[in-house]
């Protein structure tokens, strides 16, 4: 179990991670979801022990990382695939790694293999592309046969083939019984590749569940039309609505339910001919949960001393 | 993967980076050229002038000192390759790679140390021996006098010099340690070894006595010299002066090391 326990991290005056605390079930994909620069990397960058926290920490079945006899048999880490020599071979890199965690040498071979780099398993990473270096640093995260595996945006820079491959391999790691941990800035990518996902801004954790309660407890927006759109607007207004017009006659209204919306329409005597309520997307959710955090955020690093 | 590593698996990974990359070879070949080569040249040099020289010149000639003058560039060599074996992992962002396998950063530094504190130890020693043996033939063939290992100040002289070369790799390499930048220890390294030692000859001669001794080049000439000279240690104890360096050197970059982020 990966369990994010109280932690705190300071960079000099910038509070980068603030006092996150959850935990990371196995057999499932969980998604670690924040805007560029909320503290996604630092936690991963924690866990495995590159940064001192400031308070609290990170541990793996209640060991700290350097705790851990051969890390990379209990942890498999993807967080910078350009991280590596670029003088030295692609199998060497690994059989270097393998060694250090007495990890047999035919293994490196086998990831090899299964990333799909063997065939340049001699040539030096320097010339790899971003692609194929995320391939091979997927195959050093495997080295070792993890229980938990973590991955800082991993997408980037794979193209659609790719991205596709890693989905479904992120599932099927899922699938035998791994806890797979992997953060993104992207929402559509979190949406379809994760189970649970935990969603984090400016350090702070906001929320955390599967897409659809993260899509259910949020409210959608009503897409109304009339002739009279422009008096509707006024009424939808009044009723505390905030309304934005879309083409000629239609009003996108959020902070109103479509029953809400429909009766004020009735009451003013304007005729509507379209209403239909448009569920958010988790998109939607985490611009305005991560909106609210930037604020929030903002007022923390003021007060704290 | 039953076992639990040792510090020998990560000495054994860390060898294997060691000569994984191309640039430890274009360094050893520098290390060798240098020593090897000017012990060629320098003696070459000298037996070419001996005819010219003075009977005080004769006098004072020092056929041990003089073939392993090579050292004292090689230093620069071993220095940069010692600092190189840390920094470079830093430039390219590999020790986090590396600190992922790795955690335990005494552990790193201990298996770097032990990879170098081999691989230099013997090296250094088969070069200066060659640049010992090939400086004395050269000498032997233009009559000149030359030295023998079977004399026991001479062997232990030329044993020393590749002391010297393999304690300047470590303290390259903890500069490194502490540094974290290639271009930067370098230049701390050069500073120590070169410009120092111009400030130093301009303090006032009694200051002097007191303190050139104890530079790093001062304490190399010490150890490598058959006999001991006024104003600098005896071999043993520049030898020990220049351990203690080394380990200071070390346990200060270690303990940054396990204080600061990688």
């Amino acid at each position: 179990m990966l369990k994010i326990d109280h932690l705190t991290k300071r960079y000099g005056e910038t509070l980068a991670v603030n006092d996150l605390d959850f935990e990371v079930k196995p057999g499932v994909v969980t998604g670690f979801l924040g805007p560029n620069g909320s503290g996604k990397s630092t936690t991963m960058r924690v866990i495995i022990g590159l940064d001192r926290p400031t308070s609290g920490r990170a541990t793996i079945d209640g060991k700290t990382y350097d705790q851990l006899k051969a890390p990379l048999r209990e942890v498999g880490a993807l967080l910078d695939a350009k991280a590596l020599d670029p003088s030295r071979s692609a199998r060497n890199h690994l059989r270097a790694l393998a060694m250090a965690n007495r990890i047999p040498v035919k293994r490196v071979d086998e990831v090899l293999e299964f990333v799909g780099v063997a065939s340049v398993a001699h040539k030096k990473v320097g010339g790899f592309s971003l692609g194929m270096s995320q391939r091979l640093g997927i195959a050093g995260a495997l080295l070792g046969d993890p229980g938990i595996l973590l991955f800082d945006e991993p997408v980037n820079g794979l193209d659609p083939e790719g991205i596709r491959w890693i989905r479904d391999f992120f599932r099927s790691l899922a699938k035998e019984g791994r806890t797979v941990f992997v953060s993104s800035h992207l929402m559509s990518e979190m949406a379809v590749s994760a189970d649970q996902i935990i969603v984090i801004g400016r350090g702070k954790f906001i929320t955390s569940g599967t897409v659809d309660d993260l899509t259910a407890n949020a409210t959608g927006t009503v897409f109304v039309r009339s002739a009279d759109a422009t008096r509707l607007a006024q009424v939808l207004g009044d009723a505390h609505g905030v309304i934005e017009p879309v083409n000629d006659n239609g009003l996108s209204v959020s902070g109103l339910t479509s029953d809400q919306v429909g009766d004020a329409a009735f009451a003013a005597g304007i005729a509507v001919h379209e209403l239909t309520p448009q569920r958010a997307s988790l998109e939607d959710v985490f611009m305005s949960l991560t909106a609210d955090s930037l604020e929030y955020g903002h007022k923390n690093i003021e007060t704290a001393p | 993967m039953s076992t639990s590593p040792t510090l020998v698996d990560t000495t054994r990974s860390e060898f294997l980076k060691f000569r994984t990359v191309r640039a430890t070879f274009i360094g050893l070949a520098t290390f060798i050229f240098l020593t090897i080569g000017l012990a060629v040249l320098i003696t070459l040099v000298i037996k070419s002038n001996w005819s010219h020289r003075s009977v005080t010149d004769r006098l004072a000639f020092d056929p041990v000192a003089t073939s392993l003058v090579g050292v004292f560039f090689a230093e620069f060599a071993v220095g940069v390759m010692g600092a190189r074996f840390i920094t470079s992992e830093y430039a390219s962002g590999a020790i986090r790679t590396t600190l992922a396998a790795v955690p335990r950063r005494v552990h790193l530094v201990l298996s770097k140390v032990i990879v170098l504190l081999i691989t230099f130890a013997i090296l250094s020693e088969i070069v200066v021996f060659i640049a010992f043996v090939v400086g004395q033939m050269i000498y032997k063939s233009g009559h000149l006098p030359s030295a023998s290992l079977s004399d026991s100040t001479v062997l232990r002289a030329v044993i020393m010099a590749g002391v010297y070369l393999t304690l300047l790799t470590l303290i390259g390499f903890g500069l490194g340690l502490i540094l974290r930048t290639t271009s930067v220890t370098i230049s701390v390294y050069v500073t120590l070894l070169l410009i120092i030692p111009i400030i130093v000859n301009f303090l006032p001669s009694s200051w002097q006595d007191h303190t050139t001794k104890y530079l790093p080049s001062n304490l190399g000439a010490s150890m490598l010299s058959p006999t001991q000279s006024s104003n600098s240690f005896a071999w043993g104890t520049a030898t020990i002066v220049l351990v203690i360096y080394t380990a200071v050197i070390i346990a200060a970059g270690t303990t940054l090391m396990t204080r600061r982020d990688a």
